[in-house]
């Protein structure tokens, strides 16, 4: 630490832009607070003199060392009571909430946690985590479901699903189905429902209803749209999208020149975009590419492979965030997380009752 | 409240006392020493976030802001480097920044000056500790004196040895992967012409069933070449990949050429190709490539301006902004742990970094003793080893289960 009397004689250089002090002033200034370069592990070529001095004392060095030791064991033995004591009360406080709002698969509950809020995200995407149990795809796609029904009763029109692995992509019409039944739960009567349109990258769109064209546009009910992405759609796109253009230059249809961020920019949402813009009937719900608000589902914030070209001014949010990355069993995903997130993006904080 | 400002001469007062901040510099120590017993992040960015903030809820000029965020970097750097991080990435400023006051942009610009060619007299200072300075970003959009000064800080430095500061300059991500995928189809559209005139002389002289035999035993090799030159590229610098292209020449000629005639050539085309026994027109006349399906993430990888360096394992903002606003989103997307903090960049110090540190740490440790919960830290391991800890997580799993 730099004591006050130096900070002062600094700064007061620095105002003057560095013309107040000369080198040498300076340097005699520093070398108190430099640290022995031997102490840095790398030692350019230490000379005889030194050589002897760090050998001196390796009593006092070991007993550096042990203390080291000790203190990084204490740190972390106090570390670790502060996180698990934190991890109790955000428990408990998790379970409150819990109680205190639970949807109980009525939209007017939910839309009455989301009414005062300032700002909701157009687009809004999760982070979700595969488990390893037996039963682990039947959960997620629970998971997602559950997702789609709160994001359609807050009023949120595009939702988008990352896990890693891609088995979401795998069984789109599965999924599908099981998030009509969870609509259903929540909505009741099939026409209340909001249309689903339910798809992937390079997948086509898979859609509950087709949209009846005669109606206008006001009674028309609210379209829900969900992109699945996975891992293969992050660095990996950009490295196909790198070959293509190689390819192009390299049969001198474009010149390197040519690539800006705006090229790549259009070629990535394109990606996202593409299957929902292919569908003339639908030219008014085109998917935003940049999502507003990243929710993560997990222990701690960590992208885990999601496409980085979007994320550039997504806010993210961790649900298990609050107690320093360590929390037991993989976070699941829960209603009040949910809203928490919601609320934490409109800069607003949840309060025990309604 | 009245009394607030009366506290804190009081506090600044007594901290500045002599034995207080020797007790703090020795605390300091110790802990800093402590964090080095555990496993130590490599590579660490910053974004610094707040100055001009904390300089409005301060009541002072925001240069002054900067330039105690300059300080607050000097002390976080230091305890970065102590505790045994190799490289530390700050954004210093944004391309958007260039949009702020000139009068701001003018004044952050002559401070970046200042301290580079501070820097840069104090060369053999820098040359013992072995630090290095990068500049990261458009340096074209730099004005002549600011860039002479950063080049000269640079290349002063640039044989230094294990430490690293990245200075993201006038820097976005997304300009930095646009750059990336165009050197990277530069590099890809630049024929292969180095040797091109000595070999093809050469080759001439072959018999064609010699050079049929030759290509042959060269794509029946070429999987474990490619393999190897992989692993080689995986190593790090971009230097070694050069190396291995004049090594991969000939094949990757097979490759170029055959490109020319079936728009998507792999592998297990030229196999199979190649046992009909008619050699593919090599085509000495057009220019030769290296096959675009060679381009892998690493590629990509050795583009960037991070290169070399290690992945990021800890990113930290500051002043609760909870984005990452255009920076490293190629080099976070995958196992950075990313932090935000809600203290405003002049405030930061050790106390705020020593629980982002400790508990990467403690994950990191978890992680090592029990590799397959990765992602899944559960507690029944852990809560073992731990006495006190075991019961207290005992009772938040009942409070859980209620």
């Amino acid at each position: 630490m730099v004591s006050q009397r130096d900070r002062e004689i600094l700064r007061d250089d620095l105002r003057a832009r560095g013309t107040k002090l000369s080198v040498e002033e300076r340097e005699s200034l520093l070398k108190t607070y430099l640290p022995d370069p031997a102490e840095l592990g790398k030692k350019p070529a230490p000379t005889a003199s030194e050589r002897r001095k760090t050998r001196k004392t390796p009593i006092r060095t070991f007993l550096k060392s042990q203390t080291h030791y000790l203190t990084y064991a204490f740190t972390h033995i106090i570390f670790g009571i502060v996180v698990r004591l934190l991890q109790a009360y955000h428990a408990v406080v998790d379970r409150i909430l819990a109680v205190v709002y639970h949807h109980h698969r009525t939209p007017e509950l939910i839309r009455k946690d989301v009414k005062n809020l300032k700002r909701l995200p157009q687009h809004l995407s999760t982070i979700l985590t595969l488990r390893k149990e037996d039963d682990a795809l039947a959960v997620l796609m629970d998971e997602v479901a559950e997702l789609a029904a709160w994001s359609s009763c807050a009023g949120i029109p595009q939702l988008s699903i990352y896990e890693k692995s891609g088995v979401l992509k795998s069984c789109i019409p599965a999924l599908h189905q099981i998030i009509t039944t969870k609509l259903a739960s929540y909505y009741g009567t099939p026409s209340h429902q909001p249309i689903l349109q339910l798809y992937a990258p390079h997948h086509p769109v898979h859609r509950s209803a087709p949209i009846p064209k005669n109606t206008d546009t006001t009674t028309r009910p609210p379209t829900l749209t969900i992109l699945l992405l996975s891992s293969t759609d992050g660095r990996e796109t950009l490295v196909d999208l790198t070959k293509t253009l190689a390819e192009m230059s390299q049969n001198g249809k474009l010149s390197p020149e040519d690539i800006t961020p705006e090229l790549v920019d259009a070629e990535i949402s394109e990606i996202t975009t593409l299957p929902l813009s292919m569908d003339p009937t639908l030219a008014d719900t085109v998917l935003k590419p940049e999502p507003d608000l990243l929710l993560v589902f997990g222990p701690f914030l960590k992208l885990d492979g999601y496409p980085p070209w979007q994320l550039r001014l997504t806010e993210m949010y961790c649900t298990g965030g609050r107690s320093h990355g360590i929390i037991g069993d993989g976070e699941a995903v829960e209603y009040q997380g949910y809203m928490r997130g919601l609320w934490h993006f409109a800069g607003a904080q949840m309060r025990f009752g309604r | 409240m009245p009394g607030s400002l009366h506290m804190s001469r009081l506090r600044n007062w007594f901290l500045s006392s002599p034995p207080a901040e020797y007790a703090i510099t020795s605390l300091k120590e110790l802990l800093i020493g402590a964090l080095q017993q555990g496993p130590v992040p490599q590579h660490v960015a910053f974004v610094m976030d707040g100055n001009r903030r904390f300089a409005r809820s301060h009541g002072i000029e925001t240069v002054e802001g900067h330039n105690l965020g300059f300080e607050a970097l000097a002390r976080i750097l230091e305890v970065c480097y102590k505790s045994g991080v190799k490289v530390v990435t700050i954004y210093a400023f944004s391309i958007e920044n260039f949009k702020r006051s000139k009068f701001e942009v003018d004044a952050l610009m002559e401070m970046a000056k200042v301290k580079l060619s501070q820097m840069a007299q104090h060369g053999d200072l820098l040359d013992r500790y072995g630090a290095k300075v990068r500049v990261l970003g458009r340096l074209d959009m730099l004005k002549p004196d600011v860039l002479e000064a950063v080049n000269k800080a640079v290349d002063m430095t640039s044989r230094n040895g294990d430490r690293v500061l990245n200075i993201c300059f006038p820097y976005t991500s997304r300009d930095e992967i646009t750059s990336a995928i165009r050197d990277t189809v530069d590099d890809y559209s630049t024929p292969i012409q180095q040797d091109h005139s000595t070999t093809a002389a050469s080759r001439n002289r072959f018999s064609e069933s010699h050079i049929a035999h030759n290509i042959r035993a060269q794509t029946l090799g070429s999987t474990t070449l490619e393999s190897h030159s992989d692993s080689e590229s995986t190593s790090g610098s971009s230097g070694q990949d050069d190396d291995a292209y004049p090594r991969q020449d000939y094949a990757d000629r097979v490759y170029g050429s055959m490109s020319s005639c079936s728009s998507s050539t792999t592998l297990h085309l030229g196999n199979q190709q190649d046992p009909k026994g008619s050699p593919p027109r090599t085509g000495a006349d057009s220019p030769v490539y290296i096959s675009p399906e060679t381009i892998s993430r690493q590629t990509l990888n050795d583009h960037m301006l991070t290169k070399g360096t290690p992945p990021l394992d800890i990113l930290i903002r500051t002043s609760g902004v909870e984005r990452l606003s255009d920076f490293m989103l190629w080099q976070t997307h995958e196992n950075t742990e990313i932090v935000f903090l809600n203290v405003m960049w002049p405030e930061f110090d050790l106390w705020h970094f020593l629980p982002v540190m400790l508990g990467w740490q403690r994950r990191i440790s978890k992680s090592r003793q029990d590799p397959n919960a990765e992602g899944n830290f559960a507690g029944d391991a852990k809560s073992n080893e731990e006495g006190p800890d075991a019961t207290l997580w005992r009772q938040g799993g009942k409070v859980k289960d209620i």
